[in-house]
């Protein structure tokens, strides 16, 4: 099934990705082979079974789950290691120009 | 035309655990910003997120008090979206399998409004907008919530008030949040539409985010209500849209839509397993639920004899309500009980919210002392209220204002004595009773108090005066 | 092969060269062959010669585990405190995180010396490690040739003795198919077995952190390292497995390897003879050889990418460049810096498999492609499971070729895609596998097989590998360079 500028254009906000019509329409024609290529579990040798829920995830039992203990926090300076933040926040400053 | 109202709440609820959904963190309200962060809680790459047992179980509190059906096999799903506020670009949350699913509030009229769901997730953080500049804090992001979705069921503004009362009030009972709306521990999103009195179809919706007060669920219903049909009479057509009401201005208006709005792509976390919620388990907890205040208040009103409003005014605070039934469960009577809490308690707690918080510097041991006092007629109201005032003040006990000779009481020949020496001392006042004019007794009445530092029993002390004037 | 790791242990041990000593030769050997191979995209020399001087301390105080001292790398998708953790992706451009992955944690507390970060298909997706945003790392035995991927530059690291051993993750393939193309030994051990803490989620559900090593018994040791379950992974498993590599024998006498025609349909057929070599090999010496049907092969390429593609769109929704790594730096409001980061951010190889996962998740396709996916797994599952009651391990082909050739990927995705075809069903199932060289090309590329078992039965096949490396020693050849102790 092949894609639709539409379903693409979806697609990309979704995504938050943003493409120039050239390589918007070069990519949605290399999706419509990827697409074809998923398409091909619809020819899978075998149905599938009925219940999604049973085996692609395992179960826990409701003890095993974590105890609400508080553990420390990590000091502000570590959260914000990695950006420039401005009074122990994350910002995002608007751009001037 | 004449339209009727459809209306669903959504209700989201910050669960009193002690840590976050999905990692260590506190859940404790306020702190300086990002201070209640770690890797999982900020979306770092390569966290993975360890469910807490506590918020299933509250979940199932909370199911089991709205007479939910508990999903003994259950997941967590991702929601994506982004916003700046969601830092892993998805909220974990639950779609398909909710934990509670199928119960049920009883409105006073026996009008039941179905709750279609209960489900878990986590809150997000928090935006500042400045001159242009956003700020964040991730210190509410993973705070642990529960949505709890409700049938169409709910007819009026008034309803909608009365069922979000009503939650909020037994989750407070069942004591998984305190569920106060001006922090946002409990927030009402209401879905409502209109049709045309008589009609099956329901008309197009609107969803009216985060009303922060039960007075302002009724006007921006209100509000929101008018606008529609002011639409419908003029014929134009419902837009789907996101209200937002200011409380300020009494006004509502559409929220300024986001490009993606509607395509969650839902599917299971792959880092969360899916869990099971033992049948014994539910068990338990149903048996360990306490009284829930519809129970409550038939007691107050059927054991306890209390009159309905008193009643009312009890059992919708859970802590007033603690206290009164251990005030009575150690001895203290009901009627006088209730009095002391509505005359003399209430009249130091101004606020609504005091109420709630029930903040007192005095015990139920130390009341019920006290109002057993008065019950044995050792001393009387008037006294029982100035210690109760004062114990209010100080937070010392009723022996500290309660005197043991106050409360040694008199023999009745004592009492006749002073009577006696009452009447021969105000002869004045005797005739004027005599000649018919009732309210020379209190000349009387005020010596014998005056004498008896007013621990006489005025019931006594009325019959003798009758006896001895005649 | 070389058993290094325990040969490197016993000299620190009997003190014959430090760790530091040892550190500095394996800087020395980076900054020698680096330029060429471009294994490292990230190193970390102060650091190595902090762990290395701490190693020294515990290796003096005596009782000191295999690894100590050791220097390795981890791949550019594996968090350590405050190092640069990149995914080789200019999304993640500066990206120190403030924690450790588990693995790192363990392997510190045994010793390990930290040499820094190798180069990966950006946020492992390839099979190339051609899409790295520092360009492509070159298989140590020809240059001109990839080193597979996404896991190359840790599979490259150790075929040129530029670290003793790497961990790299494995998705649909990205430790055994580089190892294979690098002519080294690459363990994906079963889902669970080994905390993802900290490895920078791809497909949360398929990938799983593993040791790239120069020998079986090194792969073992490793993994006993690194194994056990995690209370910062849920989905880690409490599984007793002992210490395997003590109980590593090479006795296959009686072993049932099951052998399914369907893992060789297309493959090169240097390749097809040189497993099918080792398969008559093991069959000579004891084992027994049984032929099993796995139809259920071919629908694994779709269910994969489905999967993969779909949890991936999820987990890279982060990247926004509001709290780590890039920003784009014009923009107009909020909105508009997160359009640009992630579309100046990403790769297209990236992009693609972004909108693919959004695709197959979205309303209206959901059923038709992820639920539908789901449900073909758990029938993988079930019928690996099948097989696994008539036979003790599966061995097939790795790839179905050798190395290619650099640039020689950029033909279209999808066939990009097939190529995975022998190595994803293995993740799909979560089962564990390992791949080791059982020959080479005419061309002298390395060839290599994976052999593969049922869930936690990492002995069984760490075993069955042994056995192969005790009788057919040298099967790819020592490399030049490097560190040659």
């Amino acid at each position: 099934m092949a894609l639709s500028k539409e379903d693409f254009n979806k697609l990309a906000v979704l995504s938050r990705l943003r493409f120039s019509d050239e390589e918007a329409e070069k990519f949605r024609n290399e999706m419509d082979d990827i697409i074809a290529f998923a398409d091909t579990i619809n020819n899978a040798v075998s149905g599938g079974t009925d219940d999604i829920k049973n085996t692609s995830i395992d179960a826990v039992g409701f003890r095993e789950l974590r105890e609400d203990e508080v553990r420390e926090s990590l000091p502000n300076e570590k959260i914000l290691s990695n950006v420039e933040g401005h009074k122990g926040f994350f910002n995002v400053r608007r751009c001037v120009g | 035309m004449n339209y009727e109202l459809v209306c669903g709440i959504e209700t989201h609820i910050e669960l009193a655990t002690k840590t976050k959904i999905f990692c260590g963190c506190t859940t404790e309200f306020g702190g300086a910003p990002n201070t209640h962060c770690c890797p999982v809680c900020t979306g770092q790459p390569g966290s993975l997120p360890i469910l807490n047992r506590k918020v299933v179980e509250y979940a199932v509190r909370a199911g089991l008090a709205v007479n939910c059906t508990i999903n003994n096999n259950s997941h967590m799903d991702r929601k994506n979206y982004v916003y700046p506020d969601l830092p892993k670009a998805y909220q974990i949350s639950q779609f398909d399998e909710p934990v509670c699913e199928n119960g049920y509030i009883e409105l006073d009229s026996g009008k039941r409004i179905g709750i279609t769901r209960i489900h878990i997730e986590e809150d997000a953080g928090k935006l500042v907008h400045e001159n242009g500049t956003t700020y964040i804090d991730y210190n509410r992001g993973g705070v642990p919530l529960i949505e709890i979705v409700s049938e169409p069921d709910i007819s009026s503004p008034e309803e909608a008030r009365e069922y979000a009362e009503k939650l909020q009030l037994i989750m407070r009972y069942v004591g998984i949040s305190d569920c106060k709306m001006q922090e946002g521990s409990m927030r009402c999103d209401v879905n409502l539409s209109l049709r045309p009195v008589g009609t099956k179809e329901f008309g197009t919706r609107t969803e009216t985010k985060n009303i922060n007060s039960l007075s302002n669920i009724v006007k921006a219903m209100n509000r929101e209500i008018e606008r529609q049909e002011d639409i419908l009479e003029s014929g134009g057509k419902i837009v789907q849209a996101t209200m937002r009401y200011d409380a300020n201005t009494d006004e509502i208006y559409p929220m300024r839509t986001k490009e993606n709005s509607d395509d969650y792509r839902y599917f299971p976390d792959p880092d969360i397993l899916r869990f099971y919620i033992e049948p014994e388990f539910v068990e338990k907890t149903k048996s360990s639920l306490p009284e829930l205040p519809s129970a409550k208040l038939r007691r107050y009103i059927d054991e306890f004899k209390l009159p309905e409003t008193t009643a009312r005014d009890i059992y919708k605070y859970r802590r007033v309500s603690e206290f009164l039934d251990k005030a009575v469960a150690m001895g203290a009577s009901v009627k006088n009980t209730a009095n002391m809490i509505i005359g003399g308690i209430y009249k130091t707690l101004e606020t609504e919210e005091d109420k709630e918080n029930f903040a007192i510097k005095t015990s139920a041991e130390q009341l019920s002392e006290l109002i057993r006092l008065i019950d044995e007629k050792k001393i009387n109201k008037n006294k029982g209220q100035e210690a109760l005032a004062k114990m209010l003040d100080t937070g010392k006990a009723v022996s500290e204002f309660i005197k043991a000779e106050d409360t040694q009481g008199m023999s009745d020949d004592e009492l006749r004595a002073i009577c006696e020496a009452a009447v021969s001392a105000n002869p004045d006042a005797v005739s004027n009773i005599r000649a018919g004019k009732g309210k020379a007794i209190n000349v009387i009445f005020g010596y014998i108090m005056r004498e008896t530092r007013g621990k006489a029993d005025m019931g006594k002390v009325n019959k003798i005066i009758n006896e001895l004037i005649g | 092969m070389k058993e290094l790791l325990t040969t490197l242990s016993t000299k620190l041990k009997n003190r014959e060269i430090s760790s530091v000593e040892l550190t500095n030769e394996y800087i020395k050997a980076i900054e020698a062959e680096n330029e060429k191979i471009n294994a490292y995209v990230h190193t970390t020399f102060d650091y190595a010669i902090e762990c290395a001087k701490r190693a020294d301390d515990m290796l003096k105080a005596g009782d000191a585990s295999p690894l100590c001292g050791i220097p390795m790398a981890l791949k550019d998708n594996i968090c350590s405190d405050g190092h640069l953790t990149t995914c080789c992706s200019k999304i993640l451009d500066g990206f120190r995180p403030y924690y450790d992955s588990t693995v790192w944690t363990k392997l510190k507390r045994e010793g390990a010396v930290l040499l820094g970060k190798n180069n990966m298909d950006e946020f492992a997706m390839g099979s190339t490690s051609e899409s790295s945003c520092y360009g492509a790392p070159k298989n140590p035995r020809n240059t001109a040739h990839v080193t597979g991927g996404s896991s190359g530059g840790g599979a490259a690291a150790v075929a040129a003795n530029m670290a003793a051993y790497t961990l790299g993750s494995d998705t649909g393939g990205s430790i055994r198919q580089p190892a294979s193309y690098c002519g080294v030994v690459g363990l994906k051990p079963t889902y669970g077995a080994v905390s993802r803490y900290g490895l920078i989620a791809y497909g949360s559900s398929l990938d799983q952190i593993g040791p790239i090593t120069n020998s079986v018994r090194d792969a073992s040791l490793v993994f006993d390292a690194i194994k056990g379950v995690d209370i910062n992974d849920q989905t880690s498993v409490d599984h007793e497995y002992g210490n395997i590599t003590s109980q590593l024998t090479g006795d296959i006498k009686g072993l049932k390897i099951g052998v399914a025609e369907e893992y060789f349909e297309g493959i090169d057929k240097e390749t097809k003879e040189s497993v099918e070599r080792a398969l008559a090999f093991y069959e000579a010496n004891g084992a027994e050889l049984v032929s099993v049907k796995l139809p259920i092969l071919k629908d694994s390429l779709p269910v994969y990418y489905i999967i993969a593609c779909a949890e991936a769109s999820s987990n890279l929704g982060r990247y926004d460049g509001i709290r780590y790594g890039y920003r784009a730096g014009d923009y107009t409001d909020i909105d508009d810096m997160i359009y640009k980061t992630r579309s100046e951010g990403f790769g297209k190889e990236v992009q693609h498999r972004i909108i693919l996962g959004t695709y197959v998740l979205s309303s209206g396709y959901y059923d038709a492609y992820y639920k539908k996916a789901c449900l073909l797994r758990n029938d993988i599952i079930r019928k690996f499971d099948e097989v696994f009651d008539v036979c003790d391990v599966l061995i097939a082909p790795n790839a179905p070729t050798t190395a290619p050739t650099l640039g020689y990927s950029s033909k279209s995705a999808v066939e990009m895609y097939m190529s995975d075809i022998c190595t994803v069903p293995v993740n799909i199932a979560g089962l564990p596998g390992i791949s080791i060289p059982c020959g080479k090309d005419k061309d002298g590329m390395p060839i290599g097989m994976q052999i593969l078992g049922r869930k936690f039965a990492e002995k069984t096949i760490l075993n069955t590998a042994y056995f192969y490396e005790l009788n057919n020693k040298n099967v790819i050849g020592e490399y030049e360079g490097g560190v040659n102790l």
